[in-house]
């Protein structure tokens, strides 16, 4: 089975001071750590775990500038077979669907049987790409997927609702997959394992060679614009309690104490 | 904009929660936008969904079909696609639960519509709509605008519009038969399934210390476990704590884990996102300790501490068990 894992590079956000930039429409991105977006994490162990029990290969591709490239690496050094980056100037500010757009551009030049990609992304917080790949490829998708297996030309799953229910579901291949963070436990990637892949060539592909308009992506392509980013306020509603470590959770302790939180 | 469309969402015969806010939604929108607002209603019985909707919905359009059973991406899309076509310009309005995540996305590429997921508010400039959603690790609010899309599907923050009911639309249903009737589909519903349970549970616990990924990768849980003992109270624990195989499924606070209502929840390296928030009901004392001033968890606690949480957290367990002397 010739699987396609969508990555996406992503900067560390979760735990990081963010700055809104002069134009307002970004945030300042020099001084973050980029990575792998959690959720892919857990895609492109699924695709080499599905190649191991099934044959096929692997092969990981990123919508993104050169420095992604360290990402699709690691990918490599995970199992996958071949590596791709696609990127061109012309791609910068595109939004979830000139991106989809991208990727189907590079998806459709060959053969494949499906598509894992993360649900959600930490940086747009989109969760848009799997069902959007999906409907431009003529094909079904699920988000949220876990327990896969494949058989016969069909893939079960369950697909995550609320509050510990899940669906199972049947799908005919070609499809469209979207992980859930959880469903596997991603592999530890040794030194090794790095090194071996450290020479491996990791083409880019950009307009031409992806044969897209320039129309198509980019802030043109595009069909959803950032306006203005804000800050929502710091700590609203929250009396921040201050001082040394031990000061501090005497406080607290004191404060839990008298609202009954010591049962 | 011509029409706003709200998408009912349901699950076994009833309709959710989410529904109602999509409601609430596109009640503002369509009056904000000059528009007509109708609710759309698929399902493979619609007679007793459809009269809640008429209470207060001017128009319901009601499509039965036994493959719209539960809410099925492929057969809701091929379902739409006919039956909005000529109806631009519109909005369409829907909630944001797992179940539309798996729908909108291409819903709204069959529909060569633009595209904005988990909104919390929207406003009209120029006769055309634009919507406020969450970017980057949900800490910082984005404004986006839709070019001069002729087709919009917006899907909402869960909670963000409080439905309260009016009863009093007095609407018409309008049935439609199924454009789909009978078709194979490629994906298909085989049967529900449980997560399992533990011999924890913390849905009926008072006292709750959660734990999340700013634990670290290798955490002292003995340390957790020890605090939580001092306070009487029990572990609990965000998404990745559980994808990590630190603590089980069933601790998982959140909309995809477990709903708790304590009277204390003590919240350490939690981020704060709305999956987990969501998950914590009957307004306890929220107290948080995250190394971030920004995380979006202190807009929601009471009390807030800065600081590294594994400085905080053996300090705090000795002065408890100081108190409690
Ligand atoms: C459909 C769907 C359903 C979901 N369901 C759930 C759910 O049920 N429950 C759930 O929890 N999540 C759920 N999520 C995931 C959710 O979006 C978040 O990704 C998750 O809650 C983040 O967990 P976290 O706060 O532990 O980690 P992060 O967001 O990574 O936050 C870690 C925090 O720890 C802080 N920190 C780091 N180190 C330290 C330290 N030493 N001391 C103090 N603080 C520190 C950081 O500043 C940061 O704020 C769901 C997501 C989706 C898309
Ligand atoms: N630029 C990109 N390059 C490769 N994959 C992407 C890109 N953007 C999104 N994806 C994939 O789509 C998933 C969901 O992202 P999003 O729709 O942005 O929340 C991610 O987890 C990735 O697997």
């Amino acid at each position: 089975m010739d699987i396609i894992v969508c990555m996406k590079w992503v900067p560390d956000t979760s735990e990081a001071d963010l700055v809104i930039d002069k134009e307002g429409k970004d945030i300042k991105k020099d001084d973050l750590d980029h990575d792998m977006n959690d959720w892919d994490r857990f895609a492109i162990e699924e695709a080499v775990q599905l190649k191991e029990k099934l044959g096929g290969k692997v092969t990981v591709v990123g919508v993104a500038p050169e420095d992604a490239e360290e990402m699709l690496r690691e990918c490599l050094a995970r199992g996958a077979d071949e590596a791709f980056l696609l990127w061109d100037d012309a791609f910068e500010g595109s939004d979830g669907f000139a991106v989809a757009r991208i990727l189907v551009s590079f998806i459709k030049a060959r053969p494949w049987d499906l598509v894992l990609t993360g649900t959600l992304a930490d940086d747009d917080c989109g969760g848009q790409m799997g069902g959007m790949l999906g409907a431009m490829l003529g094909v079904p998708s699920a988000t949220l997927v876990s327990a896969i297996s494949v058989e016969d030309g069909k893939i079960t799953f369950n697909r995550e609702l609320e509050g510990g229910l899940y669906e199972h579901m049947e799908m005919d291949l070609p499809a469209v997959l979207s992980v859930a963070t959880g469903l596997n436990e991603p592999r530890f990637v040794s030194i090794r394992a790095v090194r071996k892949v450290a020479s491996v060539e990791i083409p880019t592909l950009g307009l031409g060679e992806l044969g897209l308009d320039e129309s198509l992506v980019g802030v043109q392509g595009s069909r959803v614009q950032i306006e203005q980013l804000t800050m929502p306020p710091e700590g609203e509603g929250a009396e921040m309690i201050g001082g040394k470590p031990e000061e501090a959770a005497a406080k607290l302790a004191e404060i839990l104490k008298e609202k009954g939180g010591i049962g | 904009m011509k029409n706003v469309f709200v998408l009912a969402e349901h699950r076994k015969q009833h309709l959710r929660d989410s529904t109602w806010e999509a409601v609430t939604a596109g009640r503002t929108l369509a009056k904000d936008l000059g528009a007509e607002l109708t609710c759309i209603l698929l399902a493979a019985d619609t007679a007793s969904m459809a009269e809640q909707l008429a209470k207060e919905c001017h128009r319901v359009l009601a499509v039965e079909d036994p493959l719209f059973e539960t809410v099925s991406s492929e057969a809701f899309t091929k379902a739409l696609v006919p039956l909005l076509a000529d109806k631009e310009p519109y909005m369409m309005v829907m909630g944001n639960s797992n179940a539309i995540m798996d729908l909108a996305p291409g819903l709204s590429v069959a529909l060569d519509a633009a595209l904005a997921t988990d909104c919390f508010a929207f406003e009209v400039r120029d006769g055309k709509p634009l919507a406020t959603r969450q970017v980057y690790s949900y800490k910082v609010n984005a404004l986006v605008s839709f070019k001069d899309a002729q087709r919009i599907v917006v899907t909402l923050r869960g909670g963000a519009f409080p439905f309260v009911p009016s009863g009093s639309a007095a609407g018409t249903v309008e049935k439609v038969a199924s454009p789909i009737s009978g078709e194979k589909l490629r994906k298909r519903f085989l049967s529900y399934r449980e997560a399992e349970k533990g011999d924890v549970d913390i849905s009926t616990a008072d006292i709750i210390v959660s734990l999340g990924r700013g634990i670290g990768d290798e955490p002292d849980m003995e340390m957790f476990e020890s605090l939580a003992k001092a306070m009487g109270g029990v572990l609990a624990c965000s998404r990745p704590i559980v994808d990590k195989n630190l603590l089980p499924k069933y601790h998982q606070v959140g909309t995809s884990g477990v709903e708790v209502k304590p009277k204390v929840y003590l919240a350490l390296g939690i981020s704060g996102a709305f999956q987990h928030v969501g998950g914590i009901k009957g307004s306890p004392l929220i107290m948080a300790v995250n190394k971030d001033a920004r995380a979006p968890i202190f807009r929601v606690a009471q009390y807030g501490i800065v600081a590294d949480l594994n400085e905080i957290v053996p300090a705090l367990e000795a002065k408890i068990r100081e108190l409690k002397k």
